[in-house]
């Protein structure tokens, strides 16, 4: 079997993934599965969205050389796959793109959209504008406190945020409740979910509209070094920014795939986003998949200084690609992450989200394992304009 | 053949429609689930749906949601949920009792429901489970369990057969395009639907969601072969708990029971 090959037909990577959404869903996946299979056939839909990435999002995002990085880590060469450079700041904008037009070519007129860090809530919002399509985003009551900025953008473009104050108002609420919304509106409505995580087929089509970044990825690297890199560096807490960095690399064991996740608070190790490294397998959002939960099925609430990681949950393809030790994944505490974010701040003048700042922080572990001759890239998800009242507020500064 | 399969048989010999009430365990106390369950009983309920809270329970409206909230602040879980149960067969040996909730609740707890506690219980329904597959598939290895599947209105005619194929017990019909308490029923599509259901079936078809008054009851019990009660009956519990008195949810059912059946 072909690595890239999976899902299979009934949605499951492995052990992992499928459909787990009450009936009146099952319609309308099915429905999703059967458009995005036809379309993805249809090189019209294809010119289309490489357009959209050329003129609106502005790719093939750089593959920069990251010198003085390089210099401080004293190994291989690091070099950044810049994200963080496209329209909206993050590699969310990908996804959005191609799932909008799905939406008008299934004929429905509303758009729906989970949000943690706002980073998606944004790129949904900004697509849905461009369309003229009415558009709502949940959004955990706590997240709409630690990220206002991107909650004034979603607004500014048009839509309209709904706070989720349910269970702990954070990601994991926001997308039960545009679960709900979805199901009370499914005939007109199209849920745009943000990560590779939900119900088959969405963590397959969300990896494929961010494989752009591993594709060019491929093409970048031969040409800027000569060879494929050694090592992709990516953070993850649905995983679609890492899924789509490392998918067209599955099947070449000769570049070595990493997935870092949020360990918290180095001092209350019971409350982390740490899915893969200490989560078991669960079923939460559609999909079976690892999952932060206590003995008895209960979810478990998380912690992550990124509300974009602040997810109990994880996309099923990186569960399995875990499983097969295709990927190392671990994590990395807010601490470090802070240190990294300051770090990249002042070496690259890149100030990087703090979803991004995960895969930073991982570098001191990882670089060690490399000589000069080797190329690591690390995706810098997206850019840290939207967290910089969260840093301020940790270091004890307040903004006006 | 549990008391599940007696129920259904003999509501089906006295041509009887079936009123099925749906409470969540542990809200607002267990000690409470278990006298209103007899209290159900005593009205007039044939069969009993118990909710199993979960952190996330996303078919639910905001009523069920908080219940579940509630009973989880008070400290249930599935195994406490089982121990009620014992406690509830001491005295009542023959109202079927099905277990209603989320996948991952069951699937983390499926050593319990292959264990002899598991005799209390006749059927699980879980909401989250697409209807061709069933708890068995789930790696919960007990036969004698019903496994209730649900369909609803976008139910596509293509899926129906193999759902039915693999329903036991009776068909769960979701009369809206919604969350649970959601107001809006189209008893006509409701009645073209469940006949249609019907055509793939020999199972009874119950109706619910949404059915709030004595009215929709008698409604919905035109086409289906019972109702089921849910959100409005636990908005009615939250009510109540405050004087700790629950006779108007007794006297509630005991019309809705007289009307239907």
């Amino acid at each position: 079997m072909n690595i890239k090959e999976l899902p299979n037909a009934e949605g499951f990577f492995g052990a992992y993934g499928g459909k787990f959404v009450p009936e009146t869903l099952m319609k309308a996946l099915a429905e999703l599965e059967e458009q995005y299979n036809k379309l993805k056939q249809n090189t019209a839909f294809q010119k289309q969205i490489d357009k959209d990435y050329a003129d609106f999002v502005g790719r093939p995002s750089p593959l920069y050389f990251a010198e003085r990085l390089t210099k401080k880590y004293k190994g291989p060469k690091i070099w950044l796959k810049r994200e963080d450079l496209n329209h909206t700041g993050a590699h969310k904008i990908n996804n959005t793109i191609g799932q909008i037009i799905l939406a008008k070519k299934m004929g429905k007129k509303r758009i729906i959209a989970e949000t943690g860090a706002g980073q998606h809530g944004v790129a949904t919002a900004t697509v849905a504008a461009r369309l003229g399509l009415e558009c709502h985003i949940y959004m955990g009551a706590e997240d709409v406190e630690r990220q206002s900025l991107n909650v004034y953008r979603i607004k500014l473009l048009g839509a309209s945020v709904h706070p989720v104050k349910s269970g702990t108002a954070t990601l994991k609420d926001a997308l039960n409740e545009a679960i709900r919304d979805w199901v009370t509106n499914v005939e007109d409505t199209y849920y745009i979910i943000g990560s590779v995580t939900g119900p088959h087929p969405y963590p397959m089509i969300v990896r494929d509209f961010n494989a752009v970044v591993g594709r060019e990825l491929q093409e970048q690297s031969r040409k800027q070094f000569g060879k494929l890199p050694s090592a992709i560096v990516a953070c993850v807490g649905g995983g679609s920014n890492a899924m789509g960095a490392f998918y067209p690399f599955l099947s070449n064991k000769r570049v070595d795939l990493y997935g870092i996740e949020a360990d918290g608070r180095k001092r209350e190790k019971a409350k982390h986003s740490a899915t893969l490294t200490k989560g078991t397998p669960g079923i939460l959002h559609g999909a079976l998949s690892y999952l932060i939960q206590d003995s008895k099925g209960q979810v478990l609430p998380t912690h992550s200084i990124s509300a974009g990681l602040d997810y109990p949950g994880v996309g099923p393809e990186h569960s399995y690609l875990k499983d097969i030790g295709r990927v190392k994944y671990f994590p990395v505490n807010d601490e470090s992450v802070l240190e990294a974010f300051h770090e990249v701040s002042r070496l690259e003048g890149i100030i990087p989200a703090l979803e991004t700042a995960h895969a930073f922080a991982a570098l001191p572990k990882i670089a060690k394992l490399y000589s000069t001759k080797d190329n690591i890239v690390v995706n810098v998800s997206g850019r840290g304009d939207k967290d910089i009242a969260t840093v301020a507020k940790v270091e004890g500064l307040t903004l006006e | 053949m549990n008391r599940l399969d007696r129920t259904l048989a003999s509501l089906q010999h006295n041509k009887s429609k079936a009123l099925v009430a749906y409470l969540v365990a542990g809200d607002p106390d267990l000690k409470t689930t278990i006298e209103l369950m007899h209290g159900f009983v005593e009205a007039g309920v044939d069969i009993i749906e118990l909710g199993i809270p979960f952190s996330d329970p996303i078919a639910e409206g905001v009523t069920i949601q908080d219940a579940h909230d509630r009973a989880l602040k008070k400290g249930t879980t599935f195994l406490k949920a089982l121990q009620l149960l014992k406690e509830f067969r001491s005295t009542d040996k023959d109202t079927p009792i099905i277990l209603m909730g989320y996948s991952n609740t069951f699937m983390a707890n499926h050593k319990v429901l292959e264990s002899p506690q598991a005799k209390n219980i006749d059927g699980l329904i879980i909401v989250d489970l697409p209807g061709e597959i069933s708890h068995k598939d789930l790696g919960i290895k007990n036969d004698q369990l019903h496994s209730i599947t649900l369909m609803s209105p976008t139910t596509k005619a293509t899926r129906k057969k193999a759902i039915c194929r693999n329903a036991s017990g009776f068909i769960y019909y979701i009369n809206v395009r919604g969350v649970t308490g959601h107001s809006t029923l189209n008893f006509k599509e409701m009645a073209n639907n469940i006949k249609e259901i019907k055509k793939s079936s020999n199972l009874p078809v119950f109706s619910g969601f949404g059915i709030k008054t004595k009215e929709d009851a008698l409604k919905a019990s035109a086409s289906a072969d019972g109702v089921v009660i849910g959100s409005h009956l636990v908005q009615m519990i939250e009510a109540c708990s405050n004087q700790n008195n629950y006779k108007k949810i007794y006297n509630y059912l005991r019309a809705i029971a007289k009307a239907i059946k």
